[in-house]
Formats: structure tokens, sequence, C-alpha cells
């Protein structure tokens, strides 16, 4: 069975949350500022089970020494949020196929 | 023809009403018209249309990004007075790849200009149309009737 984030959410405690209810462009930005690698992908891209929702290019974060992802994370009633949980190299490289090259 | 109609979080009041008046004028346009809201701002539209006579067909917002494909509407239409439902609309434009209409309002004039800066900055070629908003929904329906011409 495949990885969801939604059921993930729910029925763990295993992740961290670093900004809630925030506007988009805050949580780009705090991906960028906490991880030490980065992909760009597109809007509607699927990451862990889930489309993306954001503005492009849509940052997802890696910390490889804790084996962790971060990514935007969007509520129509509560904004967007910061997640960070663990990921697997499988899952870190079907992200890295991904990625848009596009920074701007 | 299909259209989908997206719905924010349904705490301004005026989105209610435009809701059913923008499903109403879709249809009348000939679209098959499809309202895609989060629970709670699907049950406000849902219970303003006790007799189902507008026959609207709303269903879940996040079950429906999970399930669409390019080409599978041919016209969307976003309300946008959220930060969020900027990142929503800007998505599924993205996705469907279709004509598209965002309906900007916000009782916060520097929100509005915020709002349409997102959706001009993701590189969309929606139409915008934004308006100081919040209770009263003429001005958005004022806006919507002159915008969704360039549609008809």
């Amino acid at each position: 069975m495949s990885f969801c984030l939604d059921t993930y959410l729910q029925q763990s405690d295993n992740y961290e949350i670093h900004a809630s209810k925030a506007g988009f462009k805050d949580c780009a930005m705090i991906i960028r500022f906490k991880a030490d690698d980065l992909v760009y992908i597109k809007p509607g891209d699927e990451v862990l089970g889930v489309r993306v929702i954001g503005i492009p290019p849509i940052p997802i974060g890696f910390d490889h020494d804790k084996g962790t992802v971060f990514l935007p994370y969007t509520k129509p009633c509560h904004g967007t949020s910061v997640v960070e949980l663990p990921i697997d190299e499988e899952e870190v490289e079907k992200i890295r196929k991904l990625d848009t090259g596009n920074k701007k | 023809m299909k259209a989908l109609v997206l719905l924010g979080c349904p705490e301004t009041p005026s989105q209610t009403p435009m809701a059913v008046y923008v499903f109403n004028k879709l249809t009348k346009m000939g679209y098959d018209v499809t309202i895609a809201a989060n629970p709670a701002a699907s049950k406000l539209v849902k219970i303003s249309d006790p007799e189902n006579l507008y026959k609207l067909n709303l269903v879940d917002l996040e079950r429906t990004l999970g399930d669409i494909n390019e080409g599978d509407y041919d016209l969307l239409v976003g309300f946008v007075h959220k930060d969020a439902a900027a990142s929503f609309f800007v998505t599924f434009e993205q996705i469907l790849q279709c004509k598209s209409l965002a309906l900007v309002f916000s009782r916060d004039a520097d929100e509005i200009e915020e709002f349409v800066n997102m959706i001009e900055e993701s590189g969309s070629n929606a139409k915008i149309t934004a308006v100081r908003a919040f209770h009263n929904p003429s001005p958005i329906k004022v806006k919507f009737d002159k915008a969704i011409k360039e549609f008809e």
C-alpha cells in the first residue's frame, strides 16, 4: 500500500510542524531556510500520496542527516503549514524526478 | 461544456449567495457546473437550497483535487479571499489547464493586492477580477457579471 500523507498526519505523532496557519510565501521561505537540500515542483505534483498545493515554484526540502522532508501543507480554512516528517530514499528519489529546476 | 467552481473558507458571508448565483449563471450559459468546497462551505450552500431547486452539484474540494486531470473542465471559477484560496486556485488551474476566472475579494485592500499578485506571479493565464467586499455580495456580483461576459 502506498504512503498517504493525510492518513499519516492523522495516525502518527512522528512529525513536526514548523509553521501553522501561515501564508504560502512565508512557508516557502521557512522551507528554504531550514532544509539543507531543495527541489522545486509544480502545483498539483504528487508528494507522499497527496497533490501539493501552492504557488510555483514550490520548494520541497530535505534534511539528509535526519532523513526528513519539509513540505507545505494547505487547508482552506487553516492556511499553509510547514510539515517535517521522516522519508525514505525511495520517496526522495520520486520527489527528485519532479524537480523543475526553476527557483524563481 | 463543464465548469468547476471553487469555494474557499466559508467565513466570508458573501461567498455562499455568490456560489448559488455563479452556479445559476454558468448553468444558464450552458455549462454543466460542479461546486467544489470543504464540508463547512458545502453545507452553507446546500442548506441555502432546501428544495434542491437549483440542483446544486456539490463535491468535496480535496477529493476533487486528488481526482482531476488536465482537460476535465472547460472553465474554472474560484473564490479567492484567503491566501489558501489563492494557492488552491493556482493549483487547480495548473492541473486543469483550462480557461479560468479568479474572483478576488476582501474587506482589506492590501489583501486584495496580495492575492492578485500571488495569482499573477504564478504565471497564471486566469482572468482576475478584484473588489473590496465582505458581507455584501453585490460588488462581487457586479464584477463577476462583467468578467464572465468574456467567456460567453
